[in-house]
């Protein structure tokens, strides 16, 4: 399995989230909350599903605390370390 | 390529659009009413009623599409069929007083009456109603369904207040250009599969678990029970649902307390067999797109089916939601229902209000859920009033004549129980108010 850095990772999800909500990626900033965003139930599950099919990660299992899910570079960081 | 041409005159429906005609079709049938809604603002005053009434019939001239009609094309399409200027029924607008120490119990009891009485015509799709209550004033739209989703009805009204404030033409960008979908008919039979083994799936134990119908309701409308949360109240089940059931899964855990409750009253009439499905209607276009395309129906619907054990246990309850949603979504059964419900213009209103129920022996669900999201009516102000706070009253697909809705606006979150006359006593209503607060820790 291919090891990406937390760089790439949330460039990744920035253009997913983008993506999602119908959006340039130069409009989402990694550090602002997702719901600040536009963010929301739906989109945040949509993005649950990319990050499974392209990271093999199931992130709905899990707590999905605040903390970790709070913004893409929290995200990317949570995701780093579970791969 | 086949260039059909343009008319606009003519505004092809969507498979949902489709749907929602078989709904008022439904309704009709069965109440002698149509799948129709209102809008609800709570004011810190009246609006002056002259100006109200002149101002909202030039804003609404404008918009010859709100007193179309469907029709079928030479193609088989259904469309909506838009007036030409100068063949417009009058504006619907009537004005209550209510006595000085009215509540807002009193408030909704008079607009229930203005949604649960049919449109005059069959070209009239809005009415509206302006309630004196004290020094408060309440400005209701009722909308049909057929022209309006939740959300549309909402961002048509602050379209008024816009221009109210001078701040351009609102009818720039909007857009009532659909094709007749005639084509991807590959596409459309494989998500048409894709949703039939959905249903197939929720119909194998069915009927589904149902509250009673009143039998003739013909003279009976929807009675509403309005669950107003403070923004300390707000916050705090925001919290709960971080905390519960995962950041941002607000809509999961809402429908969580809606099942949880009503299992309750279930329970207590010992209706206990079945299981519960629920069709969760959600808006299918971003949020900067609303103001695009305010009108007809931009919504595809989530099935969520559930065992009466696992809603015993409202953190069981929570996790078979959540699984189910994420698997809906990864599976996009909302786009194959949006995609495959394109194949059933075909079928008249009467047929398909028949096969719509087929699979689950003559229901459709349990009941009814939606969680609109935060209120495209984001103006501060109607008129120079300040809005104190939005409601919705929607009436509910009969059957099940039964829905549960939440929307957020200025950062409250709002509540209502919609149900046929007669369906659920005071006690019971209580008794489930009760167990939703107790539940949320407000």
């Amino acid at each position: 399995m291919d090891k990406r850095s937390v760089k790439e990772i949330e460039e990744i999800l920035i253009r997913e989230v983008a993506a999602i909500l119908s959006v340039g990626p130069s409009t989402i900033v990694p550090d602002v909350p997702l719901h600040e965003l536009g963010v929301d139930s739906l989109s945040f599950v949509e993005l649950l599903v990319v990050i499974e099919k392209t990271f093999n990660l199931k992130l709905m299992e899990t707590s999905l605390t605040k903390e970790d899910f709070q913004t893409i570079r929290s995200l990317a960081s949570c995701i780093s370390k579970m791969r | 390529m086949i260039h059909l041409p343009f008319s606009k005159n003519r505004r092809y429906l969507t498979g949902i659009d489709w749907i929602v005609h078989a709904f008022d079709y439904m309704n009709k049938r069965a109440t002698g009413a149509g799948n129709m809604s209102q809008i609800v603002l709570e004011l810190d005053g009246a609006p002056p009623e002259n100006e109200l009434r002149q101002r909202l019939t030039r804003f609404i001239k404008k918009y010859p599409v709100v007193n179309g009609q469907p029709a079928r094309d030479y193609n088989l399409a259904p469309y909506w069929k838009i007036p030409s200027q100068g063949q417009r029924p009058p504006l619907s607008f009537d004005i209550s007083r209510l006595d000085n120490d009215a509540g807002r119990e009193d408030v909704f009891a008079r607009l229930a009456r203005g949604v649960n009485a049919p449109f005059k015509s069959a070209r009239e799709h809005l009415a509206f109603h302006l309630v004196y209550a004290g020094k408060k004033g309440f400005v209701a739209m009722t909308f049909d369904h057929r022209l309006f989703d939740a959300r549309g009805a909402e961002a048509f009204l602050c379209m008024f207040q816009q221009e109210f404030e001078g701040n351009g033409e609102s009818s720039a960008g909007i857009s009532l250009v659909e094709p007749p979908h005639l084509c991807r008919w590959r596409e459309k039979f494989r998500a048409g599969q894709q949703v039939n083994r959905a249903f197939l799936k929720l119909g194998e134990k069915a009927p589904p678990r149902i509250l009673p119908i009143p039998s003739s309701l013909h003279d009976r409308g929807f009675s509403f029970k309005i669950i107003p949360f403070d923004k300390a109240q707000t916050a705090k089940i925001v919290d709960n649902a971080y905390d519960e059931a995962g950041y941002l899964l607000l809509m999961p855990y809402m429908l969580g307390v809606a099942v949880y409750v009503l299992h309750g009253i279930f329970t207590d009439r010992n209706i206990c067999v079945g299981d519960y499905v629920i069709s969760v209607s959600i808006d299918t276009r971003p949020q900067e797109k609303v103001r695009q395309e305010v009108f007809f129906n931009h919504l595809s619907f989530f099935l969520f089916l559930i065992q009466g054990h696992e809603a015993d246990s409202f953190p069981a309850l929570l996790s078979s939601i959540k699984r189910q949603l994420y698997s809906q979504v990864k599976s996009r059964l909302p786009q194959d229902i949006e995609e495959a419900s394109a194949l059933m213009r075909i079928a008249p209103l009467p047929i398909l209000s028949h096969l719509m129920r087929l699979h689950l022996k003559g229901q459709i669900a349990s009941f009814c859920f939606s969680y609109v999201g935060e209120s495209a009516y984001t103006c501060p102000r109607f008129m120079t009033n300040k809005v104190c706070n939005i409601f919705h009253m929607p009436r509910v697909p009969v059957p099940p004549g039964l829905g549960v809705f939440f929307h957020q606006s200025h950062g409250k979150l709002n509540g209502v129980f919609s149900y046929t006359e007669g369906m659920l006593s005071d006690d019971e209503v209580n008794t489930m108010i009760n167990r939703m607060e107790s539940l949320l820790g407000v």
